[in-house]
């Protein structure tokens, strides 16, 4: 095998990167570190963030009152905006330096391709999308749970022998603590030692707007293929339920929505109290990320759709049939 | 030692692809606690064919040539062949059992050795994730083995005065980079139209193209770094994954009646006066 | 009104490509119009299209005008009509070929390839449910020592759940003319229209040619199909790699069926109806009284024709590949067709052709032809077949 940085003796702690954009902390970072706290607790040891950024220092409060016990910050000019090589650079040192026992990151595309990357560097075990998490009884072996083929098998996944012990989580899957301002923990500047070489690569421009946040809707009308483009009375049925809007991987390539709402495996994981799915065929890839729903109704012309087997209840049917009529006995009920 | 980018005319790119089981097909054999993909068909990782569509786009626009690279087992090489009757010059197949039971850490430094030994590469293109394990950590892997820098979630990407200009997905947006080659760049899933298999190239893919077959030997690996030795993670349990129970309730009658049926279950959510 | 345009180099090379591909097709042309003027896009667009254009360039070697190359279903009006016999269908999609050697091709066209690539079918379904539809119908494999014919059940006919009436209700058509019959079952393989559909003839070719082989071991003779497509594909494209190989529209073979006195539809079928002309029945074959003298011979049934009947009926707009793209709204012939249908006072539009249903109900659904039903001949003859309980009227507005 390849020989591990540092061994699981000289290993203690769990760590969440802090992704921050913007001048905010990325949500799945919170929730990470409501799961994180648990595990803490559970294995008595340190949960330190790991902040990366320009003018930051305010966001390390706000880790704190959300669950962590440190946060280690790393403020430069260099750091202003995500890039592989300097923050790998930078985390890689804070790692050495403090040897943390696990170390989970939110899957975004950010996370993403800074873990992967780290995965590499720190020669150790990266797991990807975890479901669930837990820690091995007695032990601060983390097991964590994933799936794969679409969301069709699921695997428990350890990493025995490599420290830290990585993983990436997408947002939605856990829950944020609610926080507590009153909770202490310490401040730790790092010092950011950034060399040329890791300077390669140049941002020309980085536009981003703060989109919805479906991973917290708790009704959700997610539209496809089978609804033509045509969101009116979508968003009309989301308007009148307080619901937000979802959508399959092609709605989003068609251009009709932002990949903000999109749901499934390469988009976001929602678990809302109720989903009506509208045009929907309902393969695998977009059902992994609605089948939390305590509540699904799915409308779709073709008996035969996938959708159906996810579904509470089913309507073979035309949406621009039914929720007509749908939204009329709601207009109705909504003015007794 | 950092690699230097070609200099001779159009671009050496590598293009990696995997073959992949159709998703719902696979079924976990309960005895052996593994994947059965027997009865499963396959595929061209779908990703996969939007890389090759911009690989072959590049190629069009500035020469040069696409090496498929794969790690697997022999029966992916008729899909390599695929590939090249798209539009691909030459296969090159990093198989051996001792390549199997890799994770992402293995399995981007095989790719990694193999790019090493192809030797000379502007580009390496990979899908930004497979359908089977859909880690997407495999590129950002095999950049790191070779010091080179990466793009993942790439969608349009163009060479400008010799660096590589990409658009790239964020969280709630998007980025462009300048990247000095070579890189490493992951390609979104969906971004294009694949292009349907040249039927003037189908004849020489099948029967003449060169697929060649590199073993751990060939590569003159580290065995402890391949396969399930060089896995830094382990698979402690597989499962069939257990879908909520849901009603299956399929409704009938006018869409006036089974509209109504559903408002009587959604009632509860109505916002009163909306 | 004058328009410049880029001026369209003569060059040999592209002349001796576009007459080679075309056969030399369009040189007949004399740039009289006729087609342009009979266009049925011209009913939906602003403009006429101009096919005079297309064959015009393609005289030159000019190797197809984008827009009127793929706009074309193939409905053969205005071949029909031409005074010069030039076979416009044919020379437009031979354009579409030398179109996809350029990778000038409709992109989303590349999916339906791969998807038929991958899948063996224009659906993006497996081989395994296939047969979801014969479900409890116990259907033979065929075999030629024991069947008269193979039933052809087709891709769209396995898979869509609309479409799968017709082939139970040809099934249960045959059997109530005693006649047997086997299917190929989830190996039955496409007959490749789809592909050739939108210009791909290498493709479609290997898929003929793997198909013909199929039936060719299996000892097909006598092949009946549900679809007019797979009927056309089997009669014009394929080898004749037997003398016994036959292949026919399931109309053409029921109607044969009752000439010959084994197949009686005698429950009477209370409608009034029009029958819809598929494009491929129609013009390209000439099976024009078959489906009609079928539905004559049902008690009960009042056929009345539209305006625009026979030569004359409007394409659906779902050939030439345009079954596998989207038209816009208010682009539609069928939206016209379904109006033409609700003038004559029928009840339903019988047709035998499932893009023709397929687009016929859409429209009806989209133009609000209130109570409009569109039914192919094959469900109206079952009905035929069998003893009705009471509330059958009822029951078949359902159904």
């Amino acid at each position: 095998m390849f020989e591990p940085l540092y061994k699981p003796e000289e290993a203690h702690g769990i760590w969440v990167y802090l992704e921050q954009q913007a001048g905010k902390l990325e949500g799945v970072s919170l929730e990470l570190l409501g799961k994180a706290r648990e595990l803490a607790d559970q294995a008595k040891v340190r949960l330190t963030g790991a902040l990366l950024g320009h003018k930051v220092g305010d966001l390390a409060k706000e880790a704190i009152a959300c669950g962590a016990d440190e946060v280690l910050v790393a403020d430069d000019a260099v750091l202003s905006q995500y890039r592989t090589d300097p923050y790998a650079r930078v985390v890689t040192q804070m790692v050495q330096d403090h040897k943390p026992d696990i170390f989970l990151l939110g899957a975004t595309p950010d996370g993403r391709d800074l873990a992967g990357r780290l995965g590499v560097r720190l020669r150790t075990g990266l797991t990807a999308d975890c479901t669930a998490m837990w820690l091995k009884e007695g032990t601060t072996l983390l097991e964590a749970q994933v799936t794969g083929f679409g969301g069709g098998i699921t695997a428990v996944i350890e990493c025995q022998y490599h420290r830290p012990q990585m993983a990436t989580v997408r947002p939605g899957v856990f829950q944020a603590a609610e926080p507590d301002p009153a909770r202490k923990g310490t401040v730790t500047p790092v010092v950011v030692k950034v060399p040329q070489e890791d300077q390669r690569v140049q941002v020309l421009e980085r536009v981003t707007r703060e989109g919805a946040d479906i991973t917290k809707a708790k009704v959700i009308i997610a539209g496809g293929r089978g609804i033509r483009g045509d969101w009116r009375l979508l968003e009309e049925l989301a308007a009148l339920l307080g619901g937000e809007i979802g959508a399959t991987r092609v709605a989003v390539d068609e251009g009709w929505v932002g990949r903000d709402r999109q749901i499934g495996q390469t988009g976001l994981v929602t678990r809302p109290d109720l989903a009506i799915c509208c045009g929907i065929s309902g393969a695998i890839h977009f059902t992994v990320g609605v089948e939390k729903a305590a509540m699904i109704v799915s409308i779709n012309t073709d008996r035969e759709a996938e959708i159906f087997e996810h579904s509470d209840y089913g309507v073979v049917d035309d949406v621009f049939q039914v929720l007509p009529a749908l939204i009329e006995e709601l207009r109705k009920a909504a003015q007794t | 030692m950092t690699a230097k980018r070609t200099n001779h005319k159009g671009l050496e790119i590598i293009a990696c692809i995997k073959v992949v089981p159709r998703p719902e097909e696979v079924v976990v054999d309960k005895a052996t606690a593994t994947i059965d993909r027997a009865k499963a068909r396959s595929l061209i990782n779908p990703p996969d064919m939007n890389l090759l569509e911009v690989a072959l786009e590049l190629k069009d626009r500035h020469g040069g040539q696409v090496t498929l690279l794969s790690m697997g087992p022999p029966l992916f090489e008729p899909y390599m062949r695929i590939a090249l009757a798209m539009g691909a010059d030459r296969a090159i197949l990093l198989s051996d059992r001792a390549f199997g039971g890799a994770d992402t850490l293995a399995t981007s430094y095989t790719l990694a050795e193999g790019i090493r030994k192809i030797g000379r590469y502007d580009l390496i293109l990979c899908g930004e994730e497979s359908s089977d394990g859909a880690t997407a950590q495999v590129p950002p892997g095999i950049a790191e083995w070779l010091d080179i820098c990466q793009v993942t979630y790439a969608g349009e990407v163009k060479i400008v005065d010799g660096k590589l200009r990409a658009e790239r997905e964020v969280r709630g947006g998007h980025e462009v980079l300048l990247v000095p080659m070579p890189a490493v760049v992951s390609i979104r899933v969906g971004i294009n139209e694949p292009r349907f298999i040249d039927y003037d190239r189908k004849l020489w893919a099948e029967k003449e193209a060169p697929v060649t077959v590199w073993t751990a030997r060939d590569l003159g690996v580290d065995e402890e770094k391949i396969g399930l030795k060089g896995s830094a993670t382990t698979v402690s349990g597989l499962g069939q994954a257990r879908a909520v129970e849901r009603r299956r309730e399929i409704l009938s009658g006018s869409p006036q009646e089974q509209a109504h049926v559903i408002f009587e279950q959604i009632r509860p959510f109505l916002r009163k006066g909306a | 009104m004058a328009r410049t345009q880029e001026p369209i180099v003569l060059d040999d090379a592209a002349w001796e490509r576009v007459v080679r591909v075309t056969n030399g097709a369009a040189a007949p042309c004399y740039q009289c119009g006729v087609c342009t003027a009979t266009c049925p896009w011209g009913l939906v667009k602003d403009e006429t299209v101009s096919i005079r254009k297309l064959i015009g360039e393609a005289q030159l070697g000019s190797e197809g005008w984008e827009e009127a190359l793929w706009l074309c279903t193939t409905c053969k009006l205005c071949e029909d009509r031409c005074p010069r016999g030039v076979p416009i269908s044919e020379v437009i999609l031979a354009l579409r070929n030398l179109a996809w050697k350029d990778r000038r091709e409709p992109p989303h066209y590349r999916s339906l390839l791969w998807g038929e690539y991958w899948d063996g079918n224009p659906w993006g379904r497996p081989p395994s449910q296939r047969t979801a539809w014969a479900a409890g119908l116990e259907l033979p494999e065929f075999s030629a020592a024991d069947h008269e014919l193979l039933y052809y059940v087709g891709c769209t006919a396995s898979y869509d759940r609309r479409m799968q009436r017709l082939a139970r209700a040809i099934v249960s058509l045959l059997r109530g003319a005693g006649v047997s019959f086997g299917t190929l079952g989830e190996s039955e393989p496409c007959c490749g229209d789809a592909v050739r559909s939108v210009g791909h003839r290498e493709y479609a070719q290997e898929i003929a040619a793997r198909t013909a082989q199929v039936f060719q071991e299996a000892g097909v003779g006598t092949v009946i199909t549900t679809s007019p497509h797979c009927f056309d594909m089997f009669a014009r494209q394929y080898p004749r790699y037997s003398e016994s190989f036959r292949p026919l529209h399931y109309t053409q073979c029921l109607w044969e069926l009752i000439e010959g006195g084994r197949l009686r539809l005698d429950q009477p079928v209370n409608m009034r109806v029009t029958y819809h002309d598929p494009c491929y029945l129609g013009r390209h074959h000439q099976i024009y009284e078959e489906p009609r003298q079928i539905l004559a011979s049902i008690p009960g049934i009042e056929l009345v024709e539209m305006e625009h009947n026979r030569e004359w009926a409007l394409c659906c707009g779902a050939g030439g590949g345009r079954m596998w793209t989207e038209t816009a709204a208010g682009e539609r012939f069928s939206d016209i067709r379904a109006k033409e249908a609700g003038e004559t006072g029928a009840e339903a539009i019988v047709t035998a052709c499932s893009f023709c249903i397929s687009c016929l109900e859409d429209s009806v659904k989209t133009t609000g032809l209130e109570g409009m039903r569109v039914l192919d001949v094959s469900e109206v003859a079952a009905l035929a077949l069998k003893p009705k309980p009471a509330k059958a009227r009822a029951k078949t507005a359902r159904s």
